[in-house]
């Protein structure tokens, strides 16, 4: 059996996502035409064995909770372990002072009990915002290897500012760690990391009777010296989504056959919650071209350069460009859309146009009739 | 545990007629309509319709229908009283013996029915695509008070004898039944498609399985011996698409059928939904300079070149300059680059290498007569710049061509 226990974290965090969280938290957001964010990661922990998995959630969480039920479509839903889900609500005594985790520690400590219950020796700690495909058994083999405390998973690819970057010496080890864009050289952190349960919970444990609740600050910067945390470079794809361009960027750049190889190896399938829609039918009048389409499409306009979710329908003489089309979307006969992104079961209805700008896409909120 | 109806799906024949494409295969595994298998009908038709409760008779190669069905959850099917149980035959005390018939195979099963005590029983076949709400049939037949009822459908009299066809009085009462008659009294047909009060056709199956001159056949000996004993027997009439996909050309027929707006078997009816197993991939990529028209097109597919009229199913991948039309594309099929697919059906996992053509248009062929849908089995593999006749039908040992 595989000793590597899944801890996902999903909850609100301050970003430029405007309408696309209005009704979710980032992990819950759909992505390339047919999965959600958080199915990335969750995968990527599947793909490594690894049998129980707990998501701590909180805030908007109504879409993740209906998108990761009991976790069958993952082989998560057992009679011992497999996938918990755990809402802030249950400990809100100890939350933040805003009604948020102020951090990580702080989330791990709200769920200390069910943290010593993992009948695993390792953990294995990811955001549900991460748009990744990791050879997960991999990392944990060199961290057993290694002899490391902790091993974090970081990339050569430069962020944001606000990300978090380590510098690494000779041997792979991290001898230091900065955040808030004072120093972006180094090594960005994918804030995927490997350690023993028991390490885990020690480090929690301190943490939460010192009032301490940052992960990067209080456990990655304050024990850096005492520990030995190890680097594990990925340059393979990684994505985080943090603002609406940042999505439309990455959603776009799914149209390339080669980013699509990295993020879909057959040998790593992407699993996602099952759905009962039929093909998607093309009519002799309709055009898809230099687009991802989901299951159960309609498409009797043009479509192109489009990621279209299951169930979307073009209507004859629509045109709709540069987009991202969500479930159930309907665009109208003569309708035309350019450079839009449209949440869940909306209407473009006859003859409207719509034009957003490929730096500056129009976000369409969840059920809006246009 | 106690159910109103259980249905019993027959699904143990070979479907010889499917030639090559069931070869590994039991007929209702067969891939349909790009997302499907021939069996989500009926199974999706159970769900549809409130029955929970499915026993599933396999005996023809089963282990990929076994593997599909698992444990009945695409469908629903996997509740914690009934759900969907696959029955093969079984040895007993007093030694074993195959599924002989029909009859044969529900009685074998008498004792799987009789864990639920149902009142009903629906006998289906697992090889029609139609969608049916046998809450209504079931309706019909109580209402009646009938110990069995027959769904039939008006066919074409000129086609009538290729029929087993029932004759009926004024209130649909079934007052003769001849398979496949010469000169046929009625254009009403049998769609295989029964539901027995459960009590009266156990002690007609029982009956039946001491005749040793019995086929143990429904159509063939049960049907007839309870209507010679004088049984109320009625006819529910269904005026819906329904095709029994038996063969080759059925079978393309049906698949080009579901692209055709006002055949009755809409794809993208979201009443009566049918529910497959689906696997996890990526949505399908329709590439800058590919060109699909009147084609239904399943997920994790990679589509480069012109697709025209056809059903493509999961995974499948149409290389630059390849063109598809009229064709059933199976599964994880790939069409390499400038090769020309028409007028075919493509098993899964086939490759059909650059350059090649399979099969033809009937205005491109040299003689009409001999022309016909191009079949490829299962993982077949067509060399670069191969040319596969009309009508011709390969298998993945590619050592004979069989002209059907």
């Amino acid at each position: 059996m595989n000793g590597m226990h899944g801890i996902i974290f999903s909850y609100e965090k301050a970003t430029d996502l405007r309408e696309l969280i209005e009704a979710r938290v980032h992990g819950s957001i759909p992505f390339a035409g047919e999965y959600r964010v958080v199915d990335f990661v969750l995968s990527n922990f599947v793909n490594a064995g690894v049998t129980d998995v707990g998501v701590i959630m909180q805030g908007k969480c109504q879409s993740m909770l209906d998108h990761l039920g009991t976790g069958k479509s993952w082989g998560l839903s057992r009679n011992h372990g497999g996938l918990k889900l755990l809402p802030s609500f249950a400990y809100n005594e100890r939350r933040g002072d805003d009604g948020h985790f102020r951090g990580k520690v702080e989330a791990l400590g709200n769920v200390m009990d069910y943290l010593r219950h993992i009948r695993q020796d390792y953990v294995v700690l990811a955001d549900s915002d991460l748009i990744i495909n990791l050879p997960l058994q991999q990392v944990l083999d060199d961290h057993m290897a290694s002899g490391a405390d902790m091993t974090c998973v970081c990339t050569s690819v430069p962020g944001d500012r606000d990300d978090t970057y380590f510098k690494v010496d000779d041997t792979g080890r991290i001898v230091d760690t900065s955040y808030h864009g004072y120093d972006t050289t180094g090594y960005r952190c994918l804030n995927v990391f490997v350690l023993r349960k028991d390490l885990l919970i020690d480090l929690v444990t301190d943490c939460m009777a010192h009032n301490r609740y940052s992960f990067r600050h209080h456990i990655l910067q304050d024990k850096g010296s005492e520990l030995c945390f190890r680097a594990w470079v990925w340059d393979g794809y990684a994505a985080r989504i943090n603002s609406v361009s940042a999505y439309y960027e990455r959603s776009m750049e799914l149209l390339n056959p080669a980013i699509r190889a990295e993020l879909f190896p057959a040998e790593r399938p992407i699993l996602s919650k099952e759905n009962d829609s039929p093909s998607t039918y093309i009519d002799p009048t309709g055009e898809c071209v230099n687009s991802l389409m989901g299951d159960g499409c309609d498409i009797q306009g043009t479509v192109r350069n489009c990621v279209l979710f299951r169930g979307v329908k073009v209507e004859k003489g629509a045109t709709v460009e540069n987009s991202i089309l969500f479930k159930d979307t309907v665009v109208k006969a003569g309708a035309t859309v350019r450079c839009v992104i449209t949440d869940k079961n909306v209407t473009v209805n006859e003859n409207v146009t719509l034009i957003g700008h490929e730096h500056y896409p129009v976000v369409v909120e969840k059920g809006s009739v246009i | 545990m106690k159910k109103e109806c259980v249905a019993m799906l027959l699904a143990g024949g070979q479907g010889s007629r499917l030639y090559v494409l069931t070869g590994d295969m039991a007929k209702p595994a067969v891939p349909f309509g790009g997302k499907f298998r021939i069996i989500d009908f009926p199974l999706s038709n159970c769900t549809n319709s409130g029955i929970d409760t499915v026993g599933v008779l396999t005996q023809y190669r089963p282990l990929e229908l076994n593997a599909y069905i698992g444990n009945g959850q695409p469908w629903e099917l996997d509740g914690r009283d009934g759900g969907v149980h696959i029955l093969p035959p079984y040895q007993s005390a007093t030694g074993a013996s195959w599924y002989k018939g029909t009859a044969n195979a529900i009685y074998q099963n008498i004792g799987f029915v009789d864990l639920y005590e149902p009142e009903y029983v629906a006998v289906l076949s697992g090889d029609h695509i139609y969608k049916m709400d046998y809450a209504d049939m079931l309706r019909r037949h109580k209402e009646a008070g009938a110990a069995c009822t027959i769904s039939v459908m008006e066919v074409p009299w000129a086609e009538a004898s290729r029929f087993g066809i029932m004759s009926v009085n004024e209130a649909d009462d079934i007052t003769e039944f001849a398979e496949k008659p010469k000169e046929p009294k009625s254009n009403l047909a049998s769609m295989g498609i029964y539901i027995f009060t459960w009590q009266k056709l156990r002690e007609y199956l029982i009956a039946d399985e001491n005749n040793p001159d019995s086929e143990n056949d429904f159509g063939k000996n049960i049907i007839p011996a309870m209507l010679n004993a004088g049984e109320k027997m009625v006819a529910y009439r269904f005026a819906g698409y329904w095709k029994d996909v038996g063969t080759l050309d059925s079978l393309w027929d049906a698949n080009m059928d579901m692209l055709l707006p006002g055949s009755g078997l809409n794809l993208l009816d979201k009443k009566w939904p049918i529910y497959g197993r689906t696997p996890s991939c990526p949505p399908t990529f329709v590439g800058p300079d590919s060109d699909v028209g009147n084609s239904a097109i399943a997920k994790g597919g990679t589509i480069m070149g012109e697709v025209k009229n056809s059903v493509l199913s999961f995974n499948c991948t149409v290389g630059e300059g390849a063109s598809v039309a009229y064709s059933v594309v199976m599964p994880g099929a790939t069409i390499e680059r400038g090769a020309k697919v028409s007028y075919a059906i493509v098993g899964e996992n086939c490759h059909i290498g650059a350059g090649a053509v399979v099969g033809c248009s009937p205005e491109e062929a040299e003689h009409f007569d001999a022309w016909g849908i191009t079949v490829l089995g299962p993982n077949t593999q067509v060399a670069p710049g191969e040319k596969v006749e009309a009508k011709t039908m390969l298998d993945k040992t590619h050592g004979k061509e069989n002209a059907r």
